[in-house]
């Protein structure tokens, strides 16, 4: 991009070096904080994922040790299926709810604002006290919310967290009603850009109501379903504070994902190397994704 | 029914509704919406019923879902047993910091690079972009190493609100909201400005920040929201117990042993400032979602 300096600085070549040291003055405060806190972390992330650390101070170059350590770790594989369960679990239970829940609040005229606020309600809940919240309702035994409820319907209690099987899917549940909502206000967003001439269109053509959802609706916010497809994945591929808060990774590491391993590396079994080679490798796997989503984009986009 | 003539967006309109399968279909929908509505509400209406039972209603076998005592002046007890007016009042510095670091650092990064233009200020916005499709895995140990022993000078951050602040002012995210509202905002007022005198940090304070009350508030609510949820640094970084912030409080809580009865409350007091913010500012707090999508 070009720069247009105004007429007035044409003139004179010394304003313009004035004007743009003022300019750069002020924008110096963000240079150096993205610097330290952004673009230096990840360098030295990379560069110290090389070495050993002692008190996290890099003592030695090991090449590709702590990366053999890793990967080597009866624990990595588990943790990378986790994270993939993570990942798939978080469509088949959270993909298509927002989607649904704004094509038809869209189509609703009662009530409107009460089911937008209920849906998204969760979303503002800090974190924390939602998985803590989820945590009473999961609780197995009699005093567990949900257990209690099962009891009223005369079923048995569940087992809930605890069952590894279920452990994923219902973190996933959790994480599908807190962040249900922000997704579907985005939908909604680009079906009220509908221009709803098409809608008119297609009905003169004699669509029914499947019809006008597959021609009109269903196109328009395809680019946001691919955008919140991709988001998911680089989202719930790095989910670690909801499975530190529920299960602390448990029962038997069922629950522990790249991120939160990482972070017990990293703070609770002091191999601090090893959580920068775990982060590496995260980091590798997720920019192949946003690199194909980009591709995918520009495709479409042609 | 009125509420059907009017209705001229959408796939269905007032003409669908003459058909008698379409009002079927429709109130199908409509009931389906609610129960999902009710049920999604259902653990924040739990938390906030089960403040006000006592203790015994816990451990009853089987215990109450809904409570059968109402006992307002626990809430009173485990504000002041739980030093909540302590984590709140933290919280409040750091969100207020944040604030501060959202709107005047990302916002004057905004500005130059939208407005002032420098040479280089396109590379500097390259690089800003990138670190938001960045992962950040990489970043979490030299993180913590970068608050214990600061590159430059080699002081510590630990135990203090700076390094929540200091990562505020490099918030990828809000430089783009900033930059793409002022590229609206007419030159001719800054030309104007300029004419009369005005330094640019002038222009900024007095011109484009007044001017940009939309995106102001779209950041400070959305800030304010971030400090109260925010979690994993203040963990990490503050370890004095006198500076915990709410989320800080309530996880360790759990670690701590804790009476069930008193978690409950706790957990509705985290609720709380972020349930008035959302109620007074829900539409704001939905427009800026809608926006994060498109930009984002």
């Amino acid at each position: 991009m070009k720069t247009k300096p105004n007429k007035s600085l044409k003139k004179s070549g010394l304003g313009l070096i004035r004007r743009n040291s003022t300019a750069w003055l002020l924008l110096l405060p963000s240079v150096l904080l993205f610097y330290f806190f952004v673009w230096r972390p990840i360098g030295i992330g990379f560069m110290y994922s090389f070495f050993k650390l002692q008190n996290y101070v890099p003592t030695q170059f090991v090449g590709f040790d702590n990366y053999r350590e890793v990967v080597t770790d009866m624990l990595f594989v588990k943790t990378l299926t986790n994270s993939f369960k993570y990942v798939l679990w978080s469509f088949v239970i959270g993909f298509v709810p927002p989607i649904l829940f704004a094509v038809m609040i869209n189509e609703i005229v009662h009530m409107n604002g009460f089911i937008k606020f209920s849906i998204y309600f969760p979303q503002i809940v800090p974190v924390v006290a939602a998985a803590l919240i989820w945590y009473f309702l999961y609780l197995p035994g009699e005093s567990g919310v949900l257990n209690i409820l099962l009891g009223k319907l005369g079923l048995p209690a569940n087992d809930w967290l605890q069952n590894a099987n279920q452990t994923i899917p219902l973190i996933i549940i959790m994480m599908t009603w807190q962040g249900c909502g922000g997704s579907m206000i985005l939908y909604l967003a680009s079906l009220q850009g509908i221009n709803q001439e098409l809608y008119e269109a297609a009905k003169m053509d004699g669509a029914g109501v499947i019809r006008r959802f597959e021609c009109v609706t269903f196109p328009a916010i395809f680019p946001i379903v691919l955008l919140q497809f991709v988001r998911q994945i680089i989202g719930v591929f790095q989910v670690m504070i909801e499975p530190m808060t529920l299960t602390d990774g448990g029962p038997n590491n069922a629950s522990v994902s790249l991120n939160l391993q990482g972070f017990k590396y990293a703070f609770q079994n002091f191999q601090p190397e090893r959580a920068l080679a775990l982060g590496v490798i995260t980091f590798i796997i997720l920019i192949v994704v946003t690199c194909f989503y980009f591709r995918l984009q520009k495709k479409l986009g042609e | 029914m009125k509420a059907f003539e009017n209705k001229d967006t959408g796939i269905l309109t007032s003409l669908d509704f003459k058909l008698k399968r379409v009002r079927i279909g429709y109130w199908i929908m409509f009931g389906v919406l609610l129960a999902i509505s009710l049920s999604f509400l259902f653990p924040a209406v739990w938390i906030i019923l089960s403040s006000f039972k006592d203790v015994k209603e816990f451990l009853s076998t089987p215990p109450t879902l809904f409570p059968h005592s109402f006992h307002p002046e626990k809430v009173i007890k485990v504000w002041s047993k739980m030093n909540i007016s302590r984590s709140y009042l933290n919280t409040l510095i750091v969100s207020a910091g944040d604030m501060f670091f959202a709107i005047v650092v990302n916002g004057l990064a905004g500005y130059v690079i939208s407005r002032l233009k420098p040479k280089g200020a396109n590379l500097v916005f390259l690089l800003v972009l990138w670190s938001m499709m960045l992962p950040s895995s990489v970043s979490l140990v030299p993180l913590f190493m970068t608050f214990m022993d600061f590159p430059v000078g080699h002081f510590s951050m630990m135990n203090s609100y700076w390094p929540m602040w200091l990562c505020k002012g490099a918030n990828a995210f809000n430089v783009l909201l900033f930059k793409s509202f002022f590229d609206s905002i007419s030159i001719s007022y800054i030309e104007a400005a300029r004419i009369d005198g005005c330094t640019d940090l002038g222009i900024f304070g007095r011109i484009i920040l007044p001017l940009s009350k939309p995106v102001v508030t779209t950041v400070a609510i959305f800030s304010f929201n971030a400090t109260w949820g925010e979690f994993l640094w203040p963990y990490l970084v503050l370890k004095d117990k006198a500076l915990y912030t709410v989320p800080v409080q309530i996880f360790r809580m759990k670690s701590a042993g804790f009476m069930m009865d008193e978690y409950v409350i706790v957990l509705l007091f985290a609720m709380i400032p972020l349930l008035i913010m959302f109620l007074l500012f829900q539409k704001q707090i939905m427009h800026g979602v809608s926006l994060g999508g498109i930009k984002g």
